[in-house]
């Protein structure tokens, strides 16, 4: 029932994987709001989930699902601590935008 | 002949149809060679290999074209035009690329159709997420990138990753999302306007305008062009004919056996499990449970620590003061807020 997967079908899956990631990135970079900035991060992991999938698939090694739960572990932690440095900043300011902490440039 | 003793399967984890696949592919890369097993999967897709990466190439240009027409721009947003760009981009690559694709794909009956409507669905919420004005829309729509990954996961056999990711993170993460997104915009709304930005001037409909800082991307034209030279790089190397690395296969019985399991405490299988190893009913659940805890036993402990510091270190990040200074109150009732006094 579980055969061999072509190579070009796990291209098709680690594409999905880059395209996610690569729209993390650019959300990233683009977005103003604070809340976005860290859901696009999030968009990140999810990218890394599906390559993580596909690989296990394709090497029949079950390791890179497992893998996956330590993802999704880290993701919940960095929500919890990302939402609640959002919730402080927008104490701060009262406003999400990320701008307003320009300062931090230096 | 490197089949293990009937007892030394007891021990593994790798069940028999892994194991037959896994001598299948040592022999046939034992017969023709490496090379002829990799100048085999180029002679099918010669003609598209030789022009591959300049599609990728073309792609990826045309895919930050259309992300770039979809960003927020605060003025006219050409959204339709680069949503329509950016599905026939895709859908182009796709037509470009089922060419080299074989005709067993090696995964379950059918399921690799899947592929396509669930990926479509991911990318385009995806580009969603990041396009869309308004938060709380920007979380449903990665909600349905979460739900389009989740059927990803179930045509690759990964069950219960799909539904752990179901539950994890469109039940949870993005609920806890939704809460900060609501509390933010709402006394963002109520008490205070739009500090950054340009103030707007019909602020009677404000509640459903999208906030200054929303509305505008900061450097689109640079994001897209950094994000998309990543995924052309990235598609570039992915698009090279990979094989499978046997190395990188579960272990074999006999590694397990004389390797891994004679430096460590014996853990044995009970033998129901072990019986449904071997004839091969065990689920995919079963699997990742037996992985998870038999070879990554350190990783669940640093998955631990890593929680409880980051439960710790929420509650103190986000601590609201517990009662503000007497003194603060009785003198000055306009600043309820001491932090931002000082600010």
């Amino acid at each position: 029932m579980i055969g061999e997967m072509d190579s070009m079908v796990l291209s098709h899956y680690l594409f999905t994987g880059a395209v996610l990631f690569a729209l993390g990135v650019v959300g990233f970079v683009a977005r103003r709001n604070l809340i976005i900035m860290f859901l696009c991060t999030e968009m990140m992991f999810q990218g890394v989930a599906v390559s993580l999938v596909a690989f296990s698939r394709f090497h029949l090694n079950y390791t890179g699902q497992t893998f996956v739960i330590f993802v999704l572990t880290i993701a919940a932690a960095e929500a919890a601590l990302a939402l609640g440095l959002v919730v402080l900043l927008f104490r701060r300011k009262r406003t999400l935008d990320a701008a307003a902490w320009a300062e931090l440039r230096g | 002949m490197w089949f293990p003793h009937q007892e030394h399967m007891h021990y593994s984890v790798c069940s028999n149809r892994i194991k037959s696949a896994l001598m299948l592919r040592r022999n046939v890369c034992r017969s023709d060679g490496p090379f002829l097993c990799c100048a085999a999967s180029w002679g099918r897709t010669e003609y598209a290999a030789n022009a591959m990466p300049y599609a990728l190439y073309i792609a990826s240009i045309l895919g930050g074209l259309a992300l770039l027409m979809m960003m927020p721009r605060g003025g006219f947003t050409p959204l339709k035009l680069g949503m329509l760009l950016g599905a026939a981009t895709l859908g182009g690559l796709w037509l470009f690329l089922a060419r080299s694709l074989p005709s067993a794909t090696g995964l379950e009956d059918g399921a690799f159709l899947y592929y396509y409507p669930f990926s479509f669905i991911a990318i385009g919420a995806a580009a969603r997420v990041i396009t869309h004005t308004k938060p709380v829309y920007a979380a449903l729509w990665f909600i349905m990138v979460v739900i389009a990954s989740a059927g990803l996961f179930l045509t690759l056999s990964a069950e219960f990753m799909a539904f752990a990711m179901l539950i994890i993170y469109g039940g949870a993460i993005l609920v806890t999302y939704m809460f900060v997104i609501m509390l933010a915009s709402q006394s963002g709304d109520t008490t205070v306007v739009r500090t950054s930005g340009e103030p707007d001037d019909e602020s009677d409909e404000g509640q459903d305008k999208p906030m200054a800082y929303d509305a505008v991307a900061r450097e689109p034209v640079a994001a897209c062009a950094v994000g998309f030279v990543l995924l052309a790089a990235l598609l570039g190397v992915m698009f090279d004919p990979m094989r499978p690395n046997a190395d990188a296969a579960a272990p074999s019985d006999e590694t397990v056996a004389t390797q891994v399991l004679t430096r460590r405490a014996v853990t044995r299988l009970p033998d129901a499990v072990a019986d449904r190893i071997d004839d091969g009913t065990i689920g995919n659940v079963e699997r990742v449970g037996l992985d998870l805890f038999q070879r990554h036993p350190l990783g669940i402990e640093l998955a631990g620590v890593i929680l409880l510091v980051s439960l710790v270190g929420a509650v103190v990040i986000a601590r609201t003061k517990a009662a503000p200074p007497p003194e603060f109150e009785a003198s000055d009732g306009t600043a309820p807020h001491p932090e931002g006094a000082r600010h």
